[in-house]
């Protein structure tokens, strides 16, 4: 049985769900903020995981082919139907941008367009350079005035759409090729050609776009704190939980009778890949961290200094569940062949690594609107001295920033059925295994 | 493994060979005399490598003050050519660990000759961080044992001293993973050898009788070093790009350091293995055991890692304007507009810019445009660690301390030295051990051979039928 079918248990299930999203989504904004950061840092936490997990989608699928890899081609239609989550992610993320335009959210600091020059007029205009009329700005920020010409809404706004319109085109063109491959494949292998081809063509395209957009995305919430390792820090958090995604789904649509010929052999791989990921993505963190540490520098500090002492949860809790979990579950040969072990650490470490970027987003979203409100009421009393950073004695438990609360959870809960939603619609379009793929006899006879 | 093979797989093994085929055409050169070409080649290492010492004998005799360092740049040519050659000893252990685990056929054409590098290698570079201590006499001070110095103790915070651990660790780990490796091959030239030579290889091949329990035991081994093995291999390169990113150096100092370097390390790794390889391949005739595909392969492995050595590249000069810290912009700035400005220029072109003419398929499987570019890749990687050294220490915080440095006779002396040593040693293997792992290439014969695989494939293959009566529902 491969050919999947899309049941209306399943949708029902799922639109529950995502229901439930939107109810938490909806409770969130009504119990917030004045600014609605707790409803606009979950919305911005949870477009991005699930986009990223799309685009690695995407990128693991080109990475596999480029490398002449046969023994994913059993279960390359899931990561196919992720990948065309782009679409949906980008429809989210034009939410955001809508709200950086129309001033509905103020997740980032750089959007304050009263920070950024270091001249105004008593009629409100700014100015670069010292005129007729102008005076010292009180407000300007030297840091992020030298950084507008990037963190800009345009930038922000163009670079999004392009960038991740150009991932969706190239998910959508392999997609298509595989699904024409399925039909009028034969032994010249003209279409694993042509993917391979494609395939190629992504990669530096990604390697390079992926890295400016978490600067946009993530970064970019500390806007005056900078770290050349973030963006693959960030890559390597998203490629761990689309493995786990997969490894749960493979689970599921074995458990519901699909892919029969997918065997222990290929989970003990994907436990593999899972365990491997888990310490590369702890060696990222560490090299960051350690660095940081080393060298004691204040600007750069910072960020782990908030974290560590005012949200040891997440500091610590993200360690714990990415590292410390899945390193002792899956050191064993057997355990990455049980089905259950395997599924329980995979359940684990997509958690964790949403916790991940909720640990990457929340305290420097939280920062961010507690510095506008304070300058909106302090009526353009900017504070030099708070650059970005709260101190630490008035630093008080906010559920949904130093813990994620069950409307965060309900909102995870609501985005993740709407992920599954999508995959399972995309997935019912084609049979579960590829045909004609000249890599799949050597993917149904896989041996570890 | 699987023992199905894709239709569009290529042979990693021509010309139809049978087992006692390989081992013929893999053993052989050990029975021979050596060609004039050995001969020659031996004599302008040996020359070379006496200069090198000789260098060295002069730096000892006469100090360190025989180089050009000064207060400012106190790192030069000695770091740069330590990096460097720490470097080229990545690919060794990548091409036997990382593929291993990853179940790379083609590893088995170069792992061999690839790991004997790494061990070369490494040892070069060893050389020249106890020679740049000035009183090499006290090179044991690098110990940390209870000693009767009193105070004077290893500073465990420093990176210098990890690179210590890390580097024997790696040493270490990587001889004991060729040893491994050697032993069935070493029972395979005893058991064709007489006289003394069957004494020899008996003793290295520790008794090796082919038996069941003996295999299973040696792939259980070298599954284990393995995974010994590829931590490894990130730690090593890791704590070097430690040395200078703890530092609070502009152009030194950035989070993305560890992983470039390593990606960096494995680029000139496969280019000096390629350089080697091209060369071997030519002398020995082992044309249809590292074959076309092996060359592309690794020439993919050297776009892949060059172009992510370029992403960083990119990463760190954005950055370096992101971060509004002018310090940081000028250190950047000096890099690409500098004094130094060739060097910056010579490894961006080197480095990034050349290896992107491997996207095209034609010139991955050139042998000529192959061997020109893993010259220039390692001539790239040389000016990446000199850029990041003398460039940035050229220019410090304190424009009256700003210096120019250019290496004297016997700083490029121990250098040339050190090309000496590593090709005395190897050409020292190419004689007394099978270039091409024997034993390894029978395993994939079946599964890799031109006879059984790809166009000209000879035998029946279940594959395809098996292709075309599965699952159709």
């Amino acid at each position: 049985m491969n050919q999947f079918t899309f049941e209306g248990k399943q949708k029902t299930v799922l639109g529950l769900f995502i229901l439930l999203g939107l109810v938490c989504m909806g409770l969130t904004y009504l119990t917030d903020d004045e600014l609605h950061t707790r409803f606009w840092s979950n919305f911005l936490h949870n477009t991005v995981f699930f986009t990223g997990i799309a685009f690695v989608s995407t990128f693991v699928m080109a990475a596999f082919t480029s490398a002449y890899a046969g023994w994913h081609t059993i279960f390359r239609r899931i990561w196919e139907a992720y990948s065309l989550f782009l679409i949906v992610g980008l429809g989210l993320l034009m939410v955001l941008i809508g709200g950086v335009w129309l001033h509905y959210h103020h997740l980032y600091h750089w959007t304050d367009v009263t920070a950024l020059q270091p001249y105004v007029n008593d009629a409100g205009v700014y100015s670069d350079v010292i005129k007729e009329g102008f005076k010292e700005n009180p407000n300007y920020d030297v840091v992020l005035g030298g950084k507008s010409s990037f963190l800009n809404k345009y930038w922000y706004t163009f670079g999004t759409i392009i960038t991740v319109g150009v991932w969706y085109l190239f998910a959508k063109r392999l997609r298509s090729l595989s699904l024409s491959e399925d039909e009028n494949g034969d032994t010249s292998y003209s279409h694993h050609k042509k993917i391979k081809f494609v395939s190629a063509v992504f990669l530096p395209i990604a390697a390079f776009s992926s890295a400016a957009m978490i600067w946009q995305w993530v970064m970019s919430l500390d806007a005056h704190w900078y770290s050349t390792m973030f963006a693959w820090y960030a890559t390597a958090s998203w490629f761990v939980a689309a493995l786990a995604l997969t490894i749960l789904m493979i689970i599921y649509l074995k458990s519901k009778g699909y892919l029969e010929e997918l065997t222990g052999e290929h989970i003990h791989d994907l436990g593999k890949y899972m365990f491997a990921f888990s310490v590369f993505w702890t060696y990222l963190w560490f090299s960051q961290y350690m660095l940081i540490w080393y060298a004691n520098n204040g600007e750069e500090t910072v960020y782990f200094h908030t974290r560590m002492r005012q949200y040891p949860v997440l500091f610590y809790g993200n360690l714990i569940m990415n590292f410390a979990l899945p390193f002792l579950i899956l050191m064993r040969n057997e355990t990455k062949r049980k089905f259950g072990t395997v599924g329980f650490t995979a359940a684990l470490v997509f958690f964790a690594h949403w916790f991940d970027f909720f640990q990457m987003i929340k305290p420097s979203a939280r920062i961010n609107a507690e510095h506008a409100m304070h300058a909106h009421h302090s009526a353009g009393g900017h504070d030099h001295e708070a650059g970005g950073h709260a101190v630490d004695a008035g630093h008080q438990f906010l559920m949904g920033f130093d813990f994620p609360g069950f409307l965060d959870i309900g909102t995870f809960l609501g985005f993740a059925a709407l992920f599954v939603f999508f995959a399972f619609s995309r997935m019912a379009q084609a049979s579960l295994i590829p045909k004609n793929d000249p890599y799949l006899g050597e993917s149904l006879h896989h041996h570890v | 493994m699987s023992a199905v093979v894709s239709p569009i797989r290529e042979p990693l093994i021509e010309g139809g060979k049978s087992y006692h085929q390989i081992t013929e055409d893999l053993v052989g050169p050990t029975e021979k005399v050596p060609g004039f070409s050995w001969i020659l080649c031996m004599a302008i290492s040996l020359g070379l490598f006496t200069l090198g010492i000789v260098s060295i004998f002069w730096t000892i005799f006469f100090g360190i003050g025989t180089w050009d360092l000064n207060r400012t740049i106190g790192w030069g040519w000695d770091i740069t050519n330590f990096v460097w050659w720490i470097g080229i000893g990545h690919a060794g252990t990548l091409i036997s660990a990382i593929l291993l685990l990853f179940r790379q056929k083609w590893r088995t054409g170069v792992n061999r000759a690839a790991e004997a590098m790494t061990i070369f290698a490494v040892m070069c570079a060893g050389l020249f961080p106890v020679i740049h201590m000035g009183r090499v006499w006290l090179a044991f001070f690098i110990f940390p044992y209870p000693n009767t110095r009193g105070p004077l103790w290893v500073n465990f915070n420093s990176p210098l001293l990890w690179d210590v651990f890390a580097i024997s660790t790696y040493f270490t780990v990587s001889l004991l993973f060729w040893y491994t490796g050697l032993v069935p091959d070493f029972a395979t030239v005893r058991d064709r050898a007489s006289g003394i030579r069957k004494k020899i290889y008996s003793f290295l091949s520790f008794g090796w009788t082919g038996s069941a329990k003996h295999w299973q035991r040696w792939e259980s081994l070298s599954l284990v070093l393995a995974g010994l093995a590829t931590p490894l291999v990130l730690s090593v390169h890791t704590i070097v790009s430690f040395d200078f990113a703890t530092s609070v150096i502009p152009g030194w100092h950035t989070t993305i350091f560890p992983p470039y370097f390593v990606a960096g390390a494995i680029f000139s790794g496969f280019a000096m293995v390629l350089t080697l390889m091209i060369i071997t391949r030519k002398a020995l005739n082992l044309e249809e055991y590292i074959t076309l595909q092996h060359v592309e392969s690794m020439n993919k492995v050297i776009l892949a890692t060059g172009s992510i050595v370029g992403v960083a590249y990119l990463t760190e000069l954005f950055i370096s304007w992101y971060s509004g810290y002018i310090y940081e912009q000028f250190a950047f700035y000096n890099r690409a507009a500098g004094i130094y400005w060739w060097s910056y220029f010579g490894m961006m072109f080197c480095n990034v810019i050349s290896p992107q003419f491997f996207w095209s398929k034609k010139l991955r499987r050139n042998i000529t445009f192959t061997f020109f570019m893993s010259i220039f890749i390692n001539i790239g990687m040389w000016f990446e660690r000199f850029v990041i050294i003398a460039t940035t220490l050229a220019r410090d915080y304190l424009p009256s301390s700003w210096s120019y440095y250019t290496p004297t006779w016997v700083e490029m002396g121990i250098y040339i030295g050190t090309f000496g040593l590593f090709f005395v040693l190897y050409l020292l293997f190419s004689r007394v051990a099978p270039v091409v792992a024997v034993a390894e290439v029978k395993s994939i014969l079946k599964t890799a051979g031109d006879q059984y695989v790809g166009a000209n494939a000879t035998h029946t293959h279940h594959d395809r039928q098996e292709r075309a009566t599965h699952i159709n529902d």
